[in-house]
């Protein structure tokens, strides 16, 4: 499926060919005997039992407007930040590339990196985290993401947030995160361009969400006031959707 | 002999739970093993429970309710009853094991001394893993422990000296009060 046709859809289904088969990455995943019977089995009733009580908690902890402590540039980790890409690295060309936000919104928008790199930069050092466990501390500069949420004018309703990228990618965030003030569309990392590999020319970025939020090569942002079927590549093969920090 | 319900209850949920937080953990901690990471060392995945990350996550996070919970209000439990004066390791028993002469006393005090360990060490293991399910909203925890690194060594450890202190209390418990202390702590009404 070309990125052109998935712009043009309106709605949130992606194709069921997307995914990797649930059994097959079990097997990938080398099972033990705990997990073939038991585990696999009990996993989603057992992540479906806790997982609406967890998430109400995480939302109640969260404070949407609370900046998280950042750390001092000496602080970098520039070795740390492993690469973890689905599928493949797509090649997108800066001068032809568009940034759509659409969906809920009165003021749909298509921007390029010269309209991107002309809105307020904003520079943290953060810890990203990833759910395998490691973390790292990393530098990103790019948007603060309400700022152009601001400007797509939402409409009231606007509940959750949905990130389209180049290589297939979903994800889907609740609208109180993206409004965080720490959550960035990069285009820096490090004091540097951001790299084709790290999502350029532009990705995701926050100190709230685990990584596998926060997307690379994003090229729509499609606001909307209910969560569809399909939630976010990893989410939906069994991963947390909210997967705050 | 004859053992409180609340505890018969504590001691059995207490089991039972750890066994899931361990078992699940294992699994986490084989997505990005705490020592070399993913070349790293590897623990048997007939040890995981949930299949792979995602599950051992969905097993951890909703067992943590139990486990935490459990605590707290044995915690409760052992403050209101006042159980906590004579239950737990004492300067008798620091005394019992310096200066005793008495063999069957000794043992009595490294049994108090060994399960008196584990409940530091079970809420070290519950601040520590707070400090890693949601380092952002408590940065100070992983602040505390030294940085992330060191609280995933931190969280880690708590499986080892559980295991260790675990196996050694069950030794001592059969030493001290046999098949009877044992039958009062599981079975016996």
């Amino acid at each position: 499926m070309s990125q052109e046709s998935k712009q043009n859809q309106s709605d949130i289904e992606l194709d069921d060919d997307d995914f990797v088969p649930r059994r097959r990455f079990l097997t990938l995943a080398g099972a033990g005997l705990l997990t073939i019977g038991f585990g696999s089995v009990a996993e989603s009733l057992v992540g479906g039992l806790s997982e609406p009580l967890n998430q109400q908690v995480e939302s109640l902890i969260f404070r949407p407007q609370q900046p998280v402590p950042e750390f001092a540039v000496s602080e970098i980790e520039p070795n740390k930040l492993i690469v973890n890409t689905f599928r493949f690295t797509p090649a997108i060309n800066p001068e032809t590339y568009r940034l759509t936000i659409d969906g809920e919104v009165n003021n749909p928008l298509s921007l390029s990196m010269g309209d991107l790199q002309k809105l307020p930069f904003k520079s943290m050092v953060i810890r990203h985290v990833c759910v395998e466990g490691w973390a790292a501390i990393v530098q990103w500069g790019g948007v603060r993401l309400r700022d152009l949420i601001t400007i797509a004018k939402p409409s009231d309703q606007v509940k959750y947030v949905y990130f389209y990228s180049a290589d297939g990618y979903y994800e889907s965030w609740d609208i109180d995160s993206v409004m965080h003030p720490q959550t960035l569309m990069a285009y820096q990392k490090n004091g540097q361009p951001l790299e084709t590999e790290f999502g350029a020319p532009l990705r995701l970025a926050s100190p709230i969400k685990l990584g596998y939020k926060l997307s690379k090569w994003v090229t729509r942002i499609q606001l909307t006031s209910k969560l569809g079927k399909k939630r976010g590549y990893w989410e939906d093969l069994g991963y947390e959707w909210y997967a705050g920090l | 002999m004859t053992q409180p319900l609340a505890a018969k209850i504590f001691h059995w949920v207490s089991l039972v739970s750890l066994f899931l937080m361990i078992t699940s953990g294992l699994q986490i901690y084989n997505a990005n093993p705490v020592f070399g990471g993913r070349e790293g060392i590897h623990i048997p995945p007939i040890l995981g429970l949930g299949g792979w990350l995602a599950g051992g996550r969905h097993w951890h996070f909703a067992t943590m309710w139990i486990f935490a919970l459990n605590l707290l209000w044995y915690g409760f439990y052992v403050l209101l009853t006042r159980r906590w004066r004579h239950r737990y390791m004492s300067s008798k028993d620091v005394k019992a094991l310096l200066v005793s002469q008495n063999e069957k006393r000794k043992n009595y005090a490294w049994h108090r001394l060994v399960y008196t360990l584990l409940i530091p060490i079970l809420l070290l293991s519950i601040f520590s893993g707070l400090g890693m399910y949601k380092p952002a909203q408590f940065y100070w925890i992983v602040d505390s422990l030294g940085g992330w690194e060191a609280l995933r060594i931190t969280h880690f450890m708590a499986v080892p000296i559980t295991l260790i202190l675990g196996g050694v209390h069950s030794q001592l418990g059969r030493k001290v009060g046999g098949d009877r202390l044992l039958d009062s702590m599981f079975w016996s009404k």
